[in-house]
């Protein structure tokens, strides 16, 4: 019998290694573009704005509000015991949107504007994830 | 005024083919190319020597074959002298339409056909790289209904949606595809509203009865010169008046509006190019992976203010005895989504209505058609391409 299929593990890249690096320490670094104060994500090569490849990273908060959020009925792999799980587009304080899972709160509770804080999943051996609960 | 490459009428679509659709055929995108290039070549008189331009898209079943476009030259005996191959998701038959169209003009071939195939329910042989491994696929978001869901949701908080309007579409495509012998065979049979509000709940509020199916199959037109369509007795002529495409809508916005789409954009601005109002379209054959997607094209195209969509469905007609028909062939919601090949799917049907060969579904005086395309979720964001043509005779 083949062995269930788990769930994807990031590969950091060259553009995207700080990032999860930053998870890997239990922070947050967004990307920021200083000439014109606007942060990004995900993480990209350059910046959105000005195609300059001047970019700093920087600490956020960590805190944001619900965007959006949907509950999943229909797992993908790896969670399949958890089913159903929500997942929101959360809006950083910063003024980036971001997609993670929602813990420690129900579907019938969560709210598009609901204050969120971000927190962390391992996912294996020596993974971690972002996800995100109540503030 | 916008300028507009088709405002001469200057290249005619004179044939089309379409496969059934079909689950889990076993079949590949080769095979499913070879029965609508068979069924155009017979329609038309031409042999495959005759045909010197050929485009298509990328399809999930073959997207590791980095030589796609040729092979299937090979396997169908073709010698182009222009070719094009698009990945603009949803959005490729229309794209490539439209270059099929600037090829003939800018005289690379004469006889273009555009032949799109996908047979992703037997053979899935795709992959997404850029940040999907890393930000997208860990967070086991259910694919398209998943980005779907995100963003009906956003639209219900903005706006009034009232689910019976969405039931009501789907109710109306599926009697198109109770008519239409190439729907998948399975959704050949009528459902009401209340089976759309009971279907279950794939990612919230995306129901089973709000997204398409993956499945296998194959359609294609063929393009040419007036003069040539002229000469070949090609009665019955349809024309693309007008196009209209935008890439990564809203790409460099941070947290831009999920509910606002590229259509904001090419919806007005195609109808201007082809001198029309929504008013003046007969037909309406948009892109439909989703339902929400059909009502906020309606929205943005200007048939109605931005979320008054649900009122507009319930107050239209959308069949096709009514006002505004829409996707009279089940569209893909009812006749299934052909892979990546899915773009065509409307585009044939509105050309069988626009020539008047409907059958039962017939559209009364097919006088003209806005088709359209949907391509790659986007993140944070609706969707990557939106695209529109306007058909006339």
């Amino acid at each position: 019998m083949s062995e269930k299929k788990k769930r994807p593990v990031p590969v950091p890249t060259v553009t995207t290694g700080p990032f999860w690096d930053g998870i890997k320490a239990g922070k947050l670094l967004l990307q920021y573009d200083r000439e014109v104060d606007a942060w990004q994500f995900y993480p990209r090569p350059g910046s959105l704005k000005t195609g300059k490849r001047n970019l700093e990273w920087r600490e956020a908060a960590g805190t944001g509000a619900v965007y959006s959020f949907t509950e999943t009925y229909v797992p993908t792999a790896g969670f399949e015991d958890r089913t159903p799980y929500l997942l929101a587009m959360i809006d950083l304080d910063e003024g980036v949107r971001i997609l993670g899972n929602l813990f420690d709160v129900t579907a019938a509770d969560v709210f598009i504007g609901m204050p969120v804080k971000i927190a962390f999943e391992k996912i294996s051996e020596d993974a971690e994830y972002f996800c995100f609960e109540p503030a | 005024m916008v300028s507009n490459f088709l405002s001469g009428h200057d290249v005619g679509i004179v044939a089309y083919g379409e496969t059934r659709v079909e689950r889990r055929s076993g079949r590949t995108p080769y095979e499913f190319a070879a029965e609508t290039f068979e069924e155009i070549l017979t329609k038309t008189g031409l042999t495959p020597a005759d045909i010197d331009g050929f485009a298509t898209n990328v399809p999930h079943s073959e997207s590791v074959n980095q030589y796609y476009t040729p092979y299937v030259c090979d396997y169908l005996g073709v010698t182009p002298r222009w070719m094009d191959i698009s990945d603009h998701g949803g959005g490729s038959a229309l794209a490539a339409v439209s270059r099929a169209a600037l090829a003939i003009q800018a005289g690379m071939c004469e006889l273009a056909l555009v032949l799109c195939a996908d047979a992703p329910s037997s053979s899935w042989r795709a992959g997404n790289g850029g940040y999907r491994p890393e930000f997208w696929d860990p967070t086991g978001i259910q694919g398209p209904p998943g980005a779907f869901g995100l963003l009906m949701n956003r639209y219900a908080a903005q706006y009034d949606l009232k689910l019976e309007a969405l039931g009501k579409l789907a109710v109306a495509q599926r009697e198109g595809a109770v008519l239409n012998d190439n729907a998948y065979e399975k959704f050949r049979s009528p459902i009401t509203v209340q089976d759309y509000l009971d279907s279950r709940m794939i990612s919230s509020p995306v129901r089973l009865l709000d997204c398409v199916m993956f499945a296998d199959g194959a359609a294609g037109v063929l393009l040419t010169s007036r003069e040539k369509a002229q000469k070949m007795d090609a009665m019955n002529i349809v024309y693309p008046t007008a196009y209209s495409e935008i890439v990564n809508f809203n790409g460099a916005e941070a947290q831009p509006d999920i509910t606002e789409t590229g259509f904001s954009v090419v919806g007005p601005e195609v109808l201007e190019k082809a001198e029309m109002t929504p008013e003046d379209v007969r037909m309406f054959h948009p892109y439909d992976d989703f339902l929400i997607a059909e009502m906020i094209q309606l929205e943005e195209t200007g048939w109605c203010g931005r979320g008054e969509g649900s009122d507009f469905l319930i107050e239209t007609d959308v069949s096709y005895r009514g006002s505004l028909p829409i996707n009279t062939g089940g569209g893909q919601i009812s006749a299934g989504q052909i892979g990546l090949a899915s773009g065509m799917t409307n585009l044939v049907e509105a050309v069988r209505q626009m020539r008047g060969e409907a059958g039962d579904r017939q559209v009364s005086d097919p006088a003209n058609a806005m088709v359209t395309g949907i391509g790659v979720i986007a993140y944070g964001r609706s969707w990557k391409v939106s695209n529109a043509m306007i058909l006339e005779h």
